[in-house]
């Protein structure tokens, strides 16, 4: 072993015995870093694949996008990004409608060698300009990449031809497939539906109107993206691939990306923000000054921070704990800065809404919110019992089995009362939600139960045809017998009506199995809003979205004509008092037809250190680093108040050890003289 | 010896092509591609999708040699075999990363942990289990025999919650979980994830040892070396020991290939980068293409270490022939 080595070995043990349970070894004294916790890597940060939670919360710190959210407001807002302002449709002739986005100058890529590929030998980064937007919008069409939303691009003129046109001549010209993608795009010559009639104006031309594509402007799929790291990050000679390293224009850039361990981001020097010129014209670059009641209270709107340039912090760190009990711990420490609570201790960390006088005194707050979500039992609309093949019958046999569930109950006893239980698919946040409505279809209310049950032809749950309970499945999936006990919880409250649920608990894969095969008749599922427009949740319950006819995600297989022209009408309407009325009647429909039972939607609870600041959970997947604050001198002081280490138990540990020997030695030795 | 040799390799082929085999039959046969891809993609996901996905990672080919009556060269099960043979691995289902390159970022990390754990837990194991031998019949024996029963019967994953809440959360002597490639940090790490390996291991090795060494002490050669006056040092590990080696080596040589497959749960909860959580992640994530790796580079890594352990009772022991 070489001197240095040996140094090295020495220092480490003499590191491992110095009873010091931090876990960074590499703090920057007064450095505003956020300290947080991952439990797995993203599946891969390429824009126009990444689909779920945990890739957009990193891909959107890297990624700016045309639109964005108002930090504060509710019902969610765009704002302005990358563009100069939230473009209006524009109806053509033909029925087609135009958005003519005007992007902002100066935006700059995060620093990446792969700008060599255009900028010469040592070029870093280059100006971001209208051209990386269509470029990534060519890439969301292109059929070898796995893009999970193309359905929503769809709609963009020559959107379809162009995928068509690329898929065909790859599998025709193996010459062609073989060129680096940019080049490919260019010979197949774009989309007529996308036009770049300057590098900072994109015109966007649709088929048939369609609001919600200003929300897909807000979210990572239509961000700029780099034809040279698409070209570069290929996997040749050792390098990364592009799904694995993406400089994009965000206000952060990655530093260090070790998908086991941890990962760095650090301020993006070349951020158009750090450039912008006030909050009117660049509302994405400062913190806001206004929001929804309540947030002036909450400290949300604290004059020390509103007009202020974002972001607040220097570095954002990412470290991996797999496991949450020891993440949980880690932030008991003082270790990360947030997070969430872990089941076990939920009752001792949170009691009446609010958390434990112990956390409170250790300066720990809670943060909640309810996300875009909704759980629910949906019964299969094609089913001979349930379904609508039974009319009247059936309708009044699943409005009897959802005024038998105690929604509030089983949130309380499965999910510590982490969500509110719903009223109908629209989620609190969202245009159309209602928080007066109340859907009269749903319990607990047993002796309706049972009067529905009895005009459905089934008194005290008997089928008449076999003078049995009427026996029915529920289809579900578990991976734990907690899941169980969650699903036997309804099979129970059916038994009550005198139903015979049968719980079939399957693995995922045959659950998703007989999804596909259409042989089910109830089941438990959930629906996450990829935008925050009730359509995202309403299209759920169209014909066209039928999975039995069309393989989409209506696995009711609800269709109602009356409901697909309402839908229709709303879809393309602004948010206005018809479009609620509109909303209303949807409802409505659904409420009598009942083809689901409304469970909840989803709540999420977060503590948070007296040192982080403005934090106002956001609900959906897009990350909201750039407008929190961190105290790191506070944060130290609470760190080394609260890790002292103990030592005197190992003292008295190897004491008693040798206590314990010495007769047993002294024995040994007087036998052996 | 030569013959024995050849003898032991190909019966390990045969049980790698068994292994293989088996593979196959949980991996395709059972959760086919759709059901792969599906879990790859997520909920949402369209067929179009799906489709896309089974062709990038070449899970669109038919899965038997015989399809639709037709007689298909390019067909799962040869690819299966042919790949896996090839040591050609291919890409993660999950997120397309070289699993090759993933295994060998793996290895450090674990084998920093299991080496360590493995050579902390032997020798302290052997020293205890001679300590407790010397004393048999003692209230030291009876105490190492309650101490080792009462570590075997708890849970690992109950000793370490109850090691990170009591060492590192209310004692703060160590980090949580976390890891560092550097090697001056690196055991500040690994003090917690290698104490709790060992104290939750090292009761069954004991017991086991304990039995050897108590048997071997029993000896008439044992007997004569004391009455030649024989230091009861001496006796313990120039002569029992020693004399104990051919289990002993069967049950330590037997644990090499774990060292590379990595803990599980000790890389899980402590946040060790390793082979073990790779693992673990790879079941999460429904990666079935690195489960199917893992599996056979450890049934291939048990294989040989059996026909290391045969071979060396020949060298520890030379009454041993291999024929």
């Amino acid at each position: 072993m070489s001197r240095s080595r040996f140094a090295a070995a020495a220092q480490a043990v003499c590191l491992a015995l110095s009873c010091n349970n931090s876990p960074y070894t590499d703090d920057v004294p007064g450095e505003k870093v956020i300290y947080g916790v991952f439990q797995d890597a993203p599946r891969r940060l390429d824009p126009a694949e990444a689909y779920d939670v945990v890739a957009h919360r990193l891909t959107g710190l890297v990624n700016d996008k045309l639109l964005d959210y108002h930090y504060l407001k509710r019902p969610f807002t765009l704002i302005p990004s990358l563009a100069l302002e939230v473009p209006k449709a524009e109806l053509q002739p033909g029925g087609g409608v135009i958005y003519r986005f005007r992007m902002r100058r100066g935006v700059g890529f995060g620093e990446d060698e792969c700008f060599a590929l255009s900028g010469g030998p040592g070029a870093r980064t280059r100006e971001a300009n209208v051209h990386d937007i269509a470029f990534q919008i060519q890439r969301l069409a292109d059929p070898r990449l796995e893009v999970q939303v193309r359905d929503s691009f769809m709609n963009i003129r020559g959107f379809g031809e162009f995928m068509e046109a690329l898929g065909k001549r790859r599998a025709a010209e193996p010459a062609f497939a073989a060129l680096p993608v940019k080049q490919q795009y260019d010979a197949i010559g774009g989309m007529p539906g996308v036009r770049t009639p300057t590098p900072y104006e994109l015109e966007i031309e649709l088929e048939q109107p369609y609001p919600q594509i200003l929300y897909w402007f807000a979210l990572e799929f239509t961000s700029p993206v780099a034809w040279e790291a698409v070209q570069y990050y290929d996997g040749l000679e050792g390098r990364d691939l592009f799904k694995d390293h993406v400089p994009g224009t965000g206000p952060f850039r990655i530093a260090e990306y070790d998908k086991q361990a941890k990962f760095v981001f650090v301020q993006n020097e070349h951020w158009w923000g750090h450039r912008a010129s006030d909050p009117v014209t660049a509302p994405a670059a400062f913190y806001p000054s206004e929001g929804e009641p309540g947030d002036a209270e909450a400290g949300l709107l604290d004059p020390k921070y509103v007009g202020q340039r974002l972001p607040f912090v220097d570095r954002i760190e990412l470290r991996r704990d797999k496991e949450s009990i020891p993440g949980f711990y880690k932030f008991l420490q003082g270790y990360y800065d947030r997070s969430e609570i872990i089941r076990e201790s939920f009752n001792q960390v949170v009691v009446n809404s609010s958390v434990s006088p112990e956390m409170a005194a250790k300066g720990v707050r809670l943060s909640t919110v309810v996300s875009p979500s909704w759980f629910y039992l949906g019964f299969n609309m094609e089913d001979k019992t349930v379904g609508d093949p039974d009319g009247e019958r059936s309708r009044k046999l699943r409005q009897a089995m959802g005024l038998a569930v105690d929604r509030q109950e089983w949130l309380d006893i499965f999910l510590n009362g982490r969500g509110i239980v719903a009223e109908s698919m629209i989620p609190p946040g969202l245009f159309g939600y209602d928080e007066k409505y109340k859907n009269a279809h749903l319990g607990p209310d047993l002796a309706r139960a049972r009067q529905l049950l009895a005009e459905a032809g089934y008194p005290d749950g008997v089928d008449p045809a076999t003078g049995k309970p009427l026996k029915l499945t529920f289809d579900t999936y578990a991976t734990n017998t907690q899941q169980t006990l969650r699903d036997e919880y309804f099979v129970n409250s059916w038994r009550k009506l005198g139903l015979d649920v049968e719980l079939v608990v399957t693995t995922y894969n045959e659950f998703q199995n007989k999804i596909q095969r259409l042989a089910y008749q109830v089941y438990f599922w959930g629906w996450s809003a990829d935008y925050p427009d009730p359509e995202n949740f309403l299209f759920l319950r169209t014909c066209a979205q039928r999975r039995s006819t069309n393989g989409g995600p209506n696995s009711t297989n609800f269709c109602n004509a009356r409901f697909d022209a309402l839908f229709d009408r709303m879809r393309v309407r602004e948010n206005d008092a018809e479009r609620s009325a509109i909303i209303g009647e949807m409802l409505a429909i659904l409420e009598t037809e009942a083809p689901h039972i409304e469970l909840y939607h989803q709540a999420e609870f977060l503590l948070v250190h007296d040192w982080f600041h403005n934090l106002k959970q956001f609900g959906m997947s897009q990350p909201m680093n750039k407008y929190y604050d961190v105290d790191p001198e506070l944060r130290a002081r609470r760190r080394t108040e609260w890790n002292q280490p103990t030592r005197w138990p190992a003292y008295a540990l190897g004491l008693a050890l040798v206590l314990g020997a010495l007769p047993a030695l002294r024995t040994f030795f007087r036998e052996r003289q | 010896m030569l013959a024995y040799v050849l003898r032991r390799f190909a019966y390990g082929g045969l049980v790698v092509l068994g292994v293989l085999g088996v593979l196959f039959v949980l991996f395709f046969a059972i959760a086919t591609p759709d059901d792969i891809a599906r879990r790859a993609l997520g909920e949402k996901a369209r067929q179009e999708a799906i489709e896309q996905w089974k062709s990038n990672h070449g899970y669109d080919r038919p899965m038997w040699p015989i399809h639709a009556g037709e007689f298909r060269s390019d067909n799962l099960l040869f690819h299966h075999y042919a790949t896996m043979l090839r040591f050609d691995f291919g890409s993660s289902d999950y997120d397309g990363v070289p699993i090759v390159e993933r295994m060998q970022k793996g290895a450090v990390p674990s084998l920093t942990l299991t080496l360590p754990l493995f050579l902390f837990e032997i020798t302290i194991a052997i020293l205890v289990a001679l300590f407790v031998a010397v004393f048999r019949g003692t209230y030291i024996d009876r105490a190492g025999l309650v101490v080792s029963v009462l570590v075997m019967s708890v849970p690992v994953v109950m000793v370490i919650i109850g090691a990170q809440y009591m060492i590192a959360k209310t004692l703060a002597w160590f980090p949580l979980s976390g890891y560092d490639r550097s090697l001056e940090l690196i055991a500040r790490f690994l003090a917690l994830p290698v104490l709790v390996g060992v104290i939750s291991g090292i009761g069954g090795e004991v017991r086991f040892l304990r039995t050897v060494f108590v048997e071997e002490t029993s000896r008439d050669y044992v007997r004569t070396a004391r009455a030649k006056g024989a230091s009861e040092m001496r006796v313990m590990l120039r002569h029992v020991l020693r004399n104990s080696l051919i289990p002993v080596l069967t049950r330590v040589v037997l644990q090499i290939p774990f060292l590379f497959t990595g803990a599980l749960l000790l890389e899980s909860f402590f946040g060790i980068p390793g082979l073990g959580s790779l693992t673990v992640d790879s079941i999460n994530n429904n990666d079935f293409a690195t489960l199917r790796v893992i599996v056979f580079i450890g049934a291939i890594l048990f294989v040989v270490a059996q026909i290391i352990t045969d071979l060396s009772y020949a060298l520890v022991d030379p009454r041993v022939r291999l024929e």
